[in-house]
C-alpha cells in the first residue's frame, strides 16, 4: 500500500510537471498579450505583466473586421468539413466493417494506399487547381480534409469490434434497410468513435493553414489560423527582405505588435480549447473501446 | 473461397498499383507535354509578335497595324489592398488613354509575401498564365532560371526596351545567366551605407564626441558605450541583432562569392586579389569577433540579441537603447565616413530623433544587381507585350506613380510635391499602401513621401556614382553552386549553429572559432573554396581581367 502512495505521489508529480510544461508557454502568451506597449522592449518577457494593458485586444475590437470574417471561414469550414467528413468517414468505415460486403479487401487496399502514399504538393495541387477548379472557394478547404485513411481505419476497428454482426443480422430479419441500419442503429451505438474521430477532425480543420496558404488568394477566404500565420510571417519576410537584399523598408507595413500576435494566438486556441471538455467523456471511451477487443 | 479471395487481392493490389502508375505517368507526361506547347507556344507567339511588330514599325509611315488587345498578369509579394481593384481600373484608364496603340490591360495580382515563394512555385511548375514577376537572387532567382521558368529577355529588351536600356546600360548584366538575361533590375541604389545608429537624446545629453569614428573603425566606439554604459544603467550601449560581424563585416572586407567564401579585400593578400578565401579565417574577422566578445563581456551588448524577431527599433522607442551597431543607414548626401547625419525616415518612424554615423559603404557588387528584378514568365502567351509594359515603369512617372502609391485624392495627396495620406486617413485604412518602390521600374522617377529628403532620389544618383566608382573586380561574376550543392548545405548549417553566438558577442572567438573552422572544413569548405577559385580564375581568363 504505502509503495503504491509513493507511486501514486510520483507519477502525480510526473504529471503536474507535464502539464505546467503544457500549460506555461500559454500563459506567457496571455500575459504577453495583456501587457503595455512598452513593457516588452523594457522588460521583455516575464510570467506577470509588468504593465497592464489591454491595447491589443481593444486594437482587435477597433480593427475586427477581417478577424471576424476569417473567424467565419473557419467556423463554417470546420462545421461543414466535420458533418460531412464523419458522414463519409463512418459510411466507408461501416462498408468495410462488414464481412459480406463484395470488394472489402480491394477498397481496404485503396484506403490503404493513401494512407502510406501522397501523391506530393505538386499533384495535389494540379488535381485541385486544373481538374477541378476550386481554388479560391471554400470547398477547396473542405474537400481535402475530407477522409483520412487513419481515421477509417480507427472507426473500422470500432464498427467490427463493438457492433456484434448478428445485430446487424436481426435488424435485417425485422425488416430494416441498410441505410435504416446504419443510421437507427448503427451511427446511435458508435457515439464515442464518432466524437473522438470527430475531435480529430475538427482540430484539423481548425488550425489548418496551408490548404490556404497553396489555393486562396482573395482574402476575405483567409481562414483564422493563416489570416495569423499570415500576419506573422509578412512581418517576418519584410525583416528579412530587409536584411538580404538591404532594401529600405521602413516605409512599408510596420510590424504588428507582439501583444497584439499574441492576443490573435488566445483567439484562435480558445474555440478548440472550449470543444474538448463536451467531447473528452466520449473520447475517453472511443480510446477504450477500440483498444478492448470485445 | 480461399483463392478468390487471394486473387482479388492480388489483383486489386495490382490495379491500384497500375492505377497509381499511370496517373503519375500521365500527369507527368501531361504536365510535360503541357509545358513543351507552352513554350513551343511561347516561340510561335514571340515570333508571331515580334512579327507583327516588326511590320507594325515596318509599316508605320503608313498605317499602324493595330496589336490585338492583351492582359498582362503582373505577380508581385505584397499584403492584401483592399482598394486593388480601384488602383488596377485606374491604371487601365490611363493606359488606354496614353497608349491607345499598345493595345493592353494589367491585371495586377500581389500575394502574400509569406505565400510568395510557394506560389509562385507552384503557379510556375502548373504552368498557369502570368506575364511580368517580381524576383530576386534571394527569393529563387537562380532555381527559376535553371528549371526554366523564366524567359531570355536580350532579344525583347533590344525590341521593347529602349528606355529600360538606357537607365539601366550596363546594370542589366548583373542578371546574366548562361549567357541570356533573365531579370530586369529595378533601378535603384546600387549599394548601402552601414554603421552606427545612435540616440540623439543621449548623445546631447553626454555631449558625446562622435569624431572618433572617422577612423571608420567600429573599436573607436568602445570608449562611448563605456560611458553610456557607466552614466545610463537602465540603458543597453549596443542593441543587436546586427552587430559589426553582420554588414559591416561582410561589406567592408570581403567581396563575398558563397557562404563565407570571397575575396579579401582588406588583409590577407592585397597583391593577388583574386585569391579565394574563407571569410572565418581572415584576421579582420578574428580581430571583430573579440571585439564583439569583449563588448559583450563588459555588459554592452543586450543578452536577447540572438533571439530571433527582436526589434531594435522599439528598444529605442522605450529609450533602453543607445546604439545600433551595423545595421544599414539611409543615404543622404554627401555621404562621407565617420560623418553624422540624421535618420529622417527612421526619426519619422519613431518619433524620436536618431544620428546615423556611415562606418564603411558598399563597392558595386554583382549579387546587388540581381537583388530585385522582375522577370517574365515562360507563360506568359505575349512576352513582347509584357516587355512593353515593363519598359513604360522605366519612362511614365504617372504610371508608375498608379502603381506605388494609388489614386491621387483617394489614395494620397501632393504636400509641397511629396506624397501624404489624404486628411483624416492613415496608412492602415486608405485603402491602398503599396509604396514598394524598389518591386518595380525606375525608382528615381518617384515622388518622395512626407517626412523624407525631397532630394531622396537625387541623393540616389549621387551615393550610385560613389558606388559605381569603386566597383567590385568580381563584378558581373556569378558563382556557380550546383557543383558544390551538398557541401554549401552542410556548411551553412555549421554556419547557423555558430554565426549568432559570433555575432552577438556571446561566443569566445579564441577558443570557439578554431572549433567552427574544423567544422566547416569537415562540412568540405575547401571543396567549395577550390570551386570558386576555378570558376573566377575560368571567368578571368574569359573576361581579361
Amino acid at each position: 500500500m504505502r509503495g503504491n502512495n509513493w507511486t501514486n505521489v510520483l507519477i502525480n508529480i510526473g504529471l503536474i510537471l507535464l502539464s505546467l510544461v503544457c500549460i506555461i508557454p500559454f500563459w506567457l502568451v496571455l500575459m504577453v498579450s495583456i501587457s503595455g506597449q512598452n513593457a516588452l522592449a523594457k522588460y521583455g518577457y516575464s510570467f506577470w505583466p509588468k504593465e497592464f494593458d489591454l491595447v491589443a485586444y481593444k486594437f482587435l475590437i477597433h480593427d475586427a473586421e477581417p478577424i471576424i470574417r476569417s473567424f467565419g471561414v473557419s467556423i463554417a469550414v470546420t462545421v461543414i468539413g466535420t458533418v460531412a467528413s464523419l458522414a463519409i468517414t463512418s459510411a466507408l468505415a461501416f462498408s468495410l466493417s462488414r464481412q459480406d460486403f463484395p470488394y472489402r479487401g480491394a477498397l481496404s487496399l485503396f484506403v490503404l494506399v493513401t494512407m502510406l502514399f501522397g501523391g506530393g504538393l505538386l499533384p495535389w495541387y494540379l488535381v485541385y487547381t486544373k481538374l477541378l477548379h476550386l481554388q479560391d472557394t471554400m470547398m477547396v478547404l473542405i474537400i481535402p480534409g475530407l477522409i483520412g485513411g487513419f481515421n477509417v481505419f480507427i472507426m473500422r476497428t470500432f464498427f467490427t469490434t463493438s457492433i456484434p454482426p448478428s445485430l446487424i443480422d436481426s435488424a435485417q430479419i425485422d425488416g430494416a434497410s441498410e441505410y435504416r441500419t446504419y443510421f437507427n442503429i448503427i451511427l446511435p451505438l458508435s457515439l464515442p468513435v464518432l466524437a473522438t474521430i470527430g475531435l480529430f477532425v475538427i482540430v484539423n480543420y481548425w488550425n489548418d493553414w496551408f490548404t490556404s496558404l497553396v489555393f486562396i488568394k482573395t482574402d476575405t477566404l483567409y481562414n483564422l489560423q493563416y489570416f495569423l500565420y499570415n500576419t506573422l510571417m509578412n512581418a517576418q519576410y519584410l525583416q528579412s527582405v530587409a536584411d538580404k537584399a538591404h532594401i529600405d523598408v521602413s516605409t512599408m507595413q510596420t510590424q504588428p505588435l507582439e501583444e497584439l500576435r499574441m492576443a490573435m494566438a488566445i483567439i484562435a486556441v480558445v474555440p478548440v480549447a472550449l470543444v474538448f471538455p463536451f467531447l473528452q467523456k466520449y473520447f475517453v471511451k472511443g480510446l477504450t473501446i477500440g483498444a478492448v477487443k470485445g | 473461397m480461399r483463392m478468390r479471395r487471394g486473387s482479388i487481392v492480388l489483383s486489386s493490389l495490382l490495379l491500384s498499383m497500375s492505377l497509381i502508375a499511370a496517373g503519375c505517368g500521365s500527369n507527368n507526361s501531361t504536365n510535360n507535354e503541357a509545358a513543351n506547347n507552352k513554350a513551343s507556344n511561347n516561340k510561335t507567339n514571340t515570333s508571331n509578335n515580334a512579327g507583327t511588330a516588326n511590320t507594325a514599325t515596318n509599316t508605320a509611315a503608313d498605317e499602324k497595324k493595330a496589336l490585338d488587345p492583351y492582359e498582362v498578369v503582373m505577380v508581385y509579394p505584397d499584403p492584401n489592398q483592399s482598394d486593388l481593384g480601384t488602383v488596377q481600373a485606374a491604371m487601365n484608364d490611363y493606359l488606354k488613354k496614353t497608349y491607345p496603340d499598345m493595345n493592353m490591360t494589367v491585371k495586377l495580382s500581389p500575394i502574400d509575401w509569406s505565400a510568395y515563394s510557394d506560389k509562385l512555385n507552384l503557379m510556375m511548375s502548373s504552368g498557369e498564365k502570368f506575364d511580368l514577376l517580381w524576383t530576386a537572387n534571394w527569393m529563387n532567382f537562380e532555381t527559376q532560371v535553371n528549371k526554366g521558368a523564366l524567359l531570355p529577355l536580350d532579344d525583347l529588351l533590344n525590341e521593347y526596351g529602349p528606355d529600360i536600356k538606357s537607365v539601366e546600360g550596363d546594370l542589366l548584366e548583373g542578371a546574366r545567366r548562361k549567357g541570356s538575361i533573365y531579370g530586369v533590375h529595378v533601378h535603384q541604389e546600387l549599394g548601402n551605407p552601414q554603421g552606427v545608429a545612435l540616440s540623439k537624446e543621449l548623445v546631447d545629453k553626454y555631449h558625446i564626441d562622435l569624431s572618433p569614428l572617422k577612423s571608420g573603425e567600429f573599436k573607436d566606439l568602445g570608449p562611448i558605450l563605456k560611458q553610456i554604459k557607466d552614466a545610463e544603467p537602465g540603458v543597453t550601449p549596443a542593441v543587436g541583432p546586427s552587430f559589426p560581424l553582420g554588414a559591416y563585416f561582410g561589406s567592408g572586407s570581403m567581396e563575398n562569392i558563397t557562404g563565407p567564401i570571397g575575396l579579401d579585400q582588406r588583409d590577407t593578400n592585397p597583391d593577388d586579389q583574386y585569391k579565394v578565401v574563407d571569410a572565418y579565417e581572415t584576421p579582420r574577422y578574428m580581430e571583430l569577433a573579440q571585439l564583439t566578445h569583449e563588448w559583450y563581456k563588459a555588459g554592452y551588448i543586450n543578452k536577447d540579441a540572438t533571439t530571433p524577431g527582436i526589434d531594435i527599433w522599439k528598444k529605442f522607442q522605450a529609450k533602453t537603447a543607445f546604439a545600433a551597431i551595423g545595421t544599414d543607414l539611409e543615404i543622404v548626401k554627401d555621404m562621407k565616413i565617420g560623418e553624422p547625419s540624421l535618420m529622417a525616415n527612421k526619426s519619422t518612424q519613431l518619433g524620436m530623433d536618431i544620428i546615423q554615423v556611415p562606418l564603411n559603404i558598399d563597392r558595386l557588387h554583382t549579387s546587388k544587381l540581381s537583388a530585385t528584378l522582375q522577370a517574365i514568365s515562360q507563360t506568359s502567351k505575349d512576352p513582347a507585350r509584357a516587355m512593353m509594359l515593363l519598359n513604360l515603369f522605366y519612362k511614365d512617372k504617372n504610371l508608375l506613380t498608379l502603381f506605388n502609391y494609388g489614386v491621387e485624392g483617394k489614395h494620397y495627396v501632393l504636400n509641397n510635391g511629396q506624397i501624404d495620406v489624404p486628411a483624416g486617413k492613415t496608412k492602415d485604412n486608405v485603402g491602398f499602401f503599396h509604396d514598394n518602390q524598389w518591386q518595380l521600374g525606375n525608382q528615381m522617377l518617384n515622388y518622395t513621401r512626407v517626412g523624407e529628403d525631397p532630394n531622396k532620389y537625387l541623393n540616389y544618383e549621387q551615393f550610385n556614382e560613389q558606388v559605381k566608382s569603386q566597383s567590385s573586380p568580381l563584378i558581373g561574376f556569378v558563382f556557380d553552386s550546383e557543383p558544390v550543392k551538398n557541401e554549401m548545405i552542410a556548411v551553412s548549417k555549421v554556419q547557423s549553429t555558430f554565426d549568432p553566438g559570433f555575432q552577438s558577442g556571446q561566443l569566445d572567438p579564441e577558443k570557439e572559432l578554431p572549433k567552427m573552422i574544423d567544422k566547416l572544413k569537415s562540412a568540405g569548405l575547401d571543396k567549395i573554396i577550390a570551386e570558386a577559385q576555378k570558376q573566377v580564375d575560368a571567368w578571368r581568363a574569359a573576361n581579361g581581367k
